[in-house]
């Protein structure tokens, strides 16, 4: 039998992330390896095979799965690769600045690696885990900016990040406690209807909450994008969506044939609503480039949730493929605010005039903000449409509000597009320079916004896999 | 006089330790006696994990080792209470690393001040 190499796909990134934290001192000989892995995290989701993979090899005995599983099908391999890709054009965009090199790419690849655990594993624990190194990796990538404000925003991140995983650790304490399990697939058959099982549930929604940035969680999160470099923010926000769109489908997989299901339905409907709603509002108030992505992340999150949270299989795998479009479209924003913010800080209203210093980024920046607000044939039209199409049925008010805040939400992306490309500059620019690779990566991106566009029926497909709750 | 089995009592108490960590996360303003109550909070999941296998709470799922089943607690939350105290102290070091980063330009403890946001 072909041995199966799916752990590598976590073990590898913690294995060099271990490596290169020794190699602190040779600054050149980091920037060269960082180059090479970034090519092997591409090729790193194919390596796996399909299927459970039990470790130690205690596989199932009597029915019950002993120890911790992975599971791996063509949808989580999608999902991995838009997580490789995206972390990997944000390694090389890193490398063309001057700071701590070592430490950010250390940190980065803890973070891959936890988060292709919480979506391969088949096991809560292990997803506790997980969940608690990326909230470490993520405070981390804030502190390497090295301001005052991101050692105060990573700090608040983990005082709520401790209260949040405790609160969820306990709602696995319940869990444990009428299953028995550990194991996803065996605590759905074991699980009983009962008032303890609605506390533990409530408790996993909190953690979700905390680390996904939905309300009341929302402040911190945001805090968090905007002190963090361009791309930092641009894997962050990556992160906390995926994170998001693994822990969902697993509290709907674990819940979903009991009584009080159709009540947390709602709960996880009103929370993505009031996060949709917040997200606009406030992204339409800022006038810091960087916040306003980062709202509009929150407010993306809150169509994501909507979607997985009706649980009828299409909505799902609208929901799903919403997370995988606007995680590429916000990381090149992303991308985009980072070139800006080199010029002249990420004020909008310092800002202006910049189209005929940077034609050709303010041209990728706006199919970015096609694809964000929904404009075919961009990816984000395509998720979008299938959203509010399977919802409209059944919440014909929510679909309205749906409609209404993406038309928010080209109100506020085109605020921020004129008043920095279009607008009258107040001043003149001495010197206009920004780091080209994050121009090549913004072009990338913008690119393959248009492909999952242009291509969703295949991804939409393979995505399929993973609705079959 | 109120009897209480050994395993109420010892929901009782990490209910109360999870209320006083809660109490001092949210109300109390300085941060190293913040993450002090971080960890009374964190104590008091342990001590439910701990608590939920002894006396055979939990529904043991291995047919094949009857024997074994019969006679001991639940080992499995053992375990996972082992590795939430080395995430939890490797979370709390990094929160104590950042406070003294934050002492030494404010020179107060004091989270109203340290964690304003501007």
């Amino acid at each position: 039998m072909a041995m199966n190499l799916l752990p590598v796909i976590v073990l590898f990134p913690i294995t060099m992330a271990l490596i290169l934290n020794l190699l602190h001192e040779n600054e050149k000989l980091v920037k060269y390896l960082t180059y090479i892995l970034s090519l092997i995290l591409i090729f790193l989701p194919f390596i796996g095979s399909f299927g459970y993979y039990y470790f130690g090899g205690h596989g199932v005995i009597n029915g019950y799965t002993t120890g911790i599983a992975y599971f791996y099908n063509v949808g989580k391999q999608v999902l991995l690769l838009i997580l490789s890709f995206i972390v990997s054009i944000s390694l090389i965009t890193g490398m063309g600045e001057k700071f701590k090199n070592n430490m950010f790419v250390v940190l980065t690849l803890m973070g891959y690696a936890g988060i292709s655990a919480i979506i391969l594993s088949d096991d809560l624990f292990n997803l506790y885990v997980f969940f608690e190194i990326v909230s470490m990796v993520q405070a981390g990538l804030v502190f390497l900016s090295g301001t005052e404000e991101s050692y105060k925003a990573g700090l608040r991140y983990l005082l709520i990040g401790v209260v949040a995983g405790s609160l969820m650790l306990l709602g696995i304490t319940i869990i444990i406690a009428i299953t028995g399990s550990l194991n996803i697939s065996d605590i759905k058959y074991y699980i009983l209807d009962s008032p303890l099982a609605y506390v533990g549930s409530i408790l996993l929604i909190i953690g979700l909450a905390y680390s996904s940035g939905i309300p009341p969680f929302h402040n911190i999160k945001v805090d968090l994008y905007s002190r963090a470099k361009g791309f930092i923010s641009a894997v962050l926000q990556t992160y906390s969506k995926f994170i998001f769109v693994a822990l969902s489908i697993i509290i709907i997989k674990i819940f979903s044939g009991l009584s009080f299901f159709s009540s947390l339905k709602g709960i996880l409907i009103a929370l993505s609503v009031i996060s949709m709603v917040f997200g606009t509002v406030l992204a339409i108030l800022e006038d810091d480039y960087k916040r306003l992505l980062a709202y509009s992340s929150i407010s993306h999150l809150g169509f994501v949730g909507i979607g997985i949270a009706l649980s009828s299989p299409l909505a799902i795998l609208a929901g799903i493929f919403h997370a995988i479009n606007s995680v590429v479209f916000k990381s090149g924003l992303f991308l985009s605010a980072y070139i800006v913010s080199n010029i002249r800080g990420p004020k909008l209203l310092n800002l202006g005039g910049l189209i005929k210093y940077i034609p050709f980024t303010a041209f990728f920046t706006l199919l970015l903000i096609f694809s964000a607000v929904g404009v075919p044939p961009f990816g984000g039209y395509v998720s979008k449409l299938l959203l509010i199409r399977e919802i409209m049925p059944q919440f014909p008010e929510i679909a309205g509000l749906m409609i209404l805040i993406s038309v928010g939400s080209f109100v506020y992306l085109m605020k921020a597009f004129y008043l920095i490309f279009l607008a009258p500059n107040k001043e003149d620019y001495n010197d206009i320079r920004y780091p080209k690779v994050a121009y090549y990566s913004l072009v990338i991106l913008s690119l393959l916004s248009l492909i999952l566009g242009i291509f969703s029926n295949i991804i939409l497909n393979k995505l399929f896999t993973l609705v079959k709750i | 006089m109120i009897v209480m089995d050994f395993q109420t009592a010892s929901f009782l108490t990490a209910g109360i330790l999870i209320v006083i960590g809660l109490y001092g996360v949210f109300f109390v303003d300085n941060i190293i006696k913040k993450i002090i109550a971080l960890e009374i909070l964190g104590s008091g999941v342990n001590l439910t994990l701990i608590s939920i296998c002894y006396n055979k709470y939990i529904p043991i799922k291995l047919p094949n080792m009857v024997n074994f089943a019969q006679y001991s607690a639940y080992p499995l939350t053992q375990a996972l209470v082992l590795t939430n105290i080395v995430i939890e102290a490797s979370m709390l070091a990094i929160m104590l690393g950042v406070s003294i980063i934050l002492y030494k330009k404010y020179k107060t403890l004091k989270c109203s001040v340290i964690l304003k946001e501007d």
